[in-house]
């Protein structure tokens, strides 16, 4: 052992010798003092690595050719794809910070909430930069919460919006007759139902936003949550989880188990071992149904009072190496065209950040005419029936209560 | 009488491939369609769109196919080049605390790897090994080489260094001896060592995550987000590419250690 470890020492000194070129402090501030037109020149020829969760083939499909052609067209850039969600990207960059690496890997980020958060305390972003894009201010109300807080964190500028997602539920058309329409009428058509409804266990990231309708309904609304203790948020909580907890003998198999994600409920959906499922992605049954793993009958419905939405963003990490190149990929993707793209059903179905008073007459003529998909709502009816997410702090919190209350 | 057992026997091995084959044809139906509900016997739709997602060249997963085999080689090589020796020691060589080291050796399996990682990734870093291939190659021969010397290490156990002192009196250099002597003695171990060592880090997911960074895209890492995320008919599809592309590089090896004359093994049967 002794051997290979010396071994292993001699092999790393020698590869290492050699590395290491840096980039100065200076030109990364300088970079935001440039015009556009100059950020647009330093970005021509340059690679932007795009770190961004993997497990989506559609979304994928969308990134590698429509956003990688466009933007070595447009800008003469070239897009990585590099497929690792934020909990390994943040590792990533959290030991980079730590030994003090400022070439870093990651140019551009696919990010929001918690670890947003988290590279925030951690003083893993870079910016402000935000202002810096035409397309933010030409497209987007720059004055909406939605685009300037993330789950109730003020941005300050450390992310571009990128896209809008909404919790929906999913349904059989076949097998459910009567939609329910508001919290109180699903609440009653799953105790007609027994064993035919469930939801992900938290943390999975669907099932905690389940768990989170059911406190905004059963503990009077979210706005109370935004400064509150912890001490007090898991005592305001309680109704909800003994709602939750009351409920388990009509979920499936009794509430004795739950599936562990989304993934697997979604496969339950389609085996039809529960006849709803859901998704905080309102074109998700769309999309499903057209890669067949839905049903065709599939259709979504949101709750009177409202389902959660989120933002979610573009962050550039505080040692990018093509910062510039970075900037120009999140303004691209800020743009009327790649946000009408990622809208269509065909191509990823996701709900545009811009602002529909923002746009000229031709954009919006385009706008109406897109076919969304048959199991996917109107904007329109979704924006009426959203409501904001919880702070990010207080998410872990509601997942250790659900855990002692109910999931024992 | 005989009979009886016969069937037993034949019973017996059919239902224990039965077991390892059946999933595998589960994998290869849902290789070719995208829902198949219940109470259908068979999927009701058939489609090529996973083997279409699977070929497209945008999609990577060719190029990571590539990347994986490249340091697959890569890490089969070192591991080996480090084995045999260590091996040698250990199956021949008597020396105080051999047992020990014997033990040692196998610690890399036996800790944790993400604990050991996290803290290898903080010296990568420093040393300008992540994101790059050759760190990736290094981080794997910590799961393969215990292994690998576990093996050979059993293999001159079994060959012992007699061959090779005849070799020595009749005058024989020591490479004389190592080339004509020793390596064809040891050529079955070296081919399942080698082909043990190469599964082992074509398979490797989080080791490949962390070293590599994103800049080294193996196929399981391309395999993984797809198969999490419930995407049942490219998992199926990937899984089988995974398995064939193994199994490819087993026959090659197999091929290649094994062909012309019969290397047999009956110095240690």
């Amino acid at each position: 052992m002794k051997k290979i470890s010396l071994f292993l020492l001699i092999l790393l000194l020698v590869l290492t010798v050699g590395c290491g070129n840096q980039v100065t402090e200076e030109e990364e501030t300088s970079l935001l003092d440039q015009n556009w037109e100059q950020i647009k020149k330093q970005a021509e020829g340059s690679k932007v690595n795009f770190y961004m969760w993997g497990g989506n083939r559609t979304i994928n499909h969308w990134v590698d050719t429509y956003v990688a052609s466009q933007l070595k067209e447009k800008y003469n850039v070239e897009l990585n794809r590099v497929p690792m969600g934020p909990d390994d990207y943040l590792n990533k960059l959290l030991g980079e910070k730590q030994v003090g690496k400022t070439d870093g890997s990651i140019d551009l980020l696919w990010i929001n909430g918690e670890n947003f958060k988290t590279a925030r305390e951690n003083d893993l972003l870079w910016g402000p930069f935000v202002e810096k894009l035409p397309n933010y201010e030409k497209y987007l109300d720059t004055d909406a919460d939605k685009n300037t807080t993330d789950f109730g964190e003020p941005t300050k500028g450390y992310e571009a919006p990128y896209s809008r997602a909404q919790f929906v539920f999913v349904y059989d058309q076949a097998k459910v007759e009567n939609v329910p329409q508001n919290y109180e009428e699903l609440i009653a058509w799953i105790k007609e139902h027994p064993g035919k409804f469930t939801y992900p266990a938290p943390p999975d990231f669907t099932g905690s936003a389940f768990v989170r309708h059911v406190i905004y309904r059963e503990t009077g609304g979210y706005e109370q949550y935004y400064d509150m203790t912890k001490e007090e948020v898991r005592e305001a909580i309680q109704p909800a989880m003994e709602k939750l907890a009351e409920l388990e003998p009509y979920l499936w198999r009794k509430g004795e188990t739950y599936p562990a994600t989304i993934a697997q409920m979604d496969n339950m959906f389609t085996d039809g071992e529960v006849w709803m499922s859901m998704g905080y992605d309102p074109s998700k049954a769309t999309s499903k149904i057209k890669k067949g793993n839905y049903p065709d009958t599939a259709r979504t419905f949101v709750l009177e009072k409202g389902t959660i939405s989120n933002t979610n963003f573009l962050a550039i990490p505080f040692n990018a190496t093509h910062k510039a190149a970075a900037l120009v990929a999140a303004n691209f993707l800020e743009s009327f065209e790649a946000q009408y793209s990622k809208y269509n059903p065909d191509n990823w179905g996701a709900l545009p950040v811009f602002s529909y008073d923002k746009l000229n007459q031709e954009q919006k003529s385009q706008l109406d005419e897109l076919d969304l998909g048959k199991a996917t709502l109107s904007q329109e009816t979704l924006d009426e029936h959203s409501v904001p997410e919880l702070p990010a702090d207080i998410v872990p919190i509601i997942e250790e209560e659900w855990k002692e209350v109910v999931g024992q | 009488m005989e009979d009886r057992s016969k069937i037993l026997r034949l019973t017996l091995i059919y239902s224990l491939f039965f077991v390892l084959v059946f999933p595998l044809l589960v994998l290869a139906l849902w290789a070719f369609t995208g829902s198949w509900p219940w109470p259908g016997l068979l999927p009701q739709s058939w489609t090529l769109e996973g083997w279409k997602y699977f070929l497209n060249p945008v999609n990577g997963a060719l190029e990571a196919l590539q990347t994986s085999f490249l340091i697959g080689l890569g890490v089969t090589i070192l591991a080996l080049a480090v084995s045999i020796p260590a091996g040698k020691a250990l199956g021949v060589y008597d020396f105080p605390g051999k047992e020990f080291i014997k033990i040692f050796v196998l610690a890399p399996i036996i800790v944790p790897p993400l604990a050991v990682t996290l803290g290898i990734h903080i010296n990568f870093i420093k040393f300008g090994l992540s994101d790059s291939i050759p760190g990736v190659i290094l981080v794997h021969l910590i799961p393969t080489i215990p292994y690998s010397i576990r093996i050979l290490t059993n293999v001159f156990e079994a060959v012992g260094n007699k061959m090779e002192a005849q070799a020595q009196v009749l005058g024989a250099s020591m490479w004389q001896r190592f080339i004509h002597v020793t390596l064809p003695l040891i050529y079955p171990g070296i081919l399942s060592a080698g082909i043990m060592v190469f599964i082992v880090s074509f398979s490797q997911y989080f080791l490949t995550f962390l070293i590599g960074g994103g800049q080294v895209v193996t196929f399981p890492m391309v395999l993984f987000p797809l198969v999490n995320s419930g995407d049942r008919m490219l998992a199926a599809v990937y899984s089988l590419v995974f398995i064939g592309a193994a199994l490819f590089f087993t026959i090659i090896m197999e091929r290649l250690f094994k062909s012309g004359e019969e290397r047999s093994d009956h110095f240690y049967l």
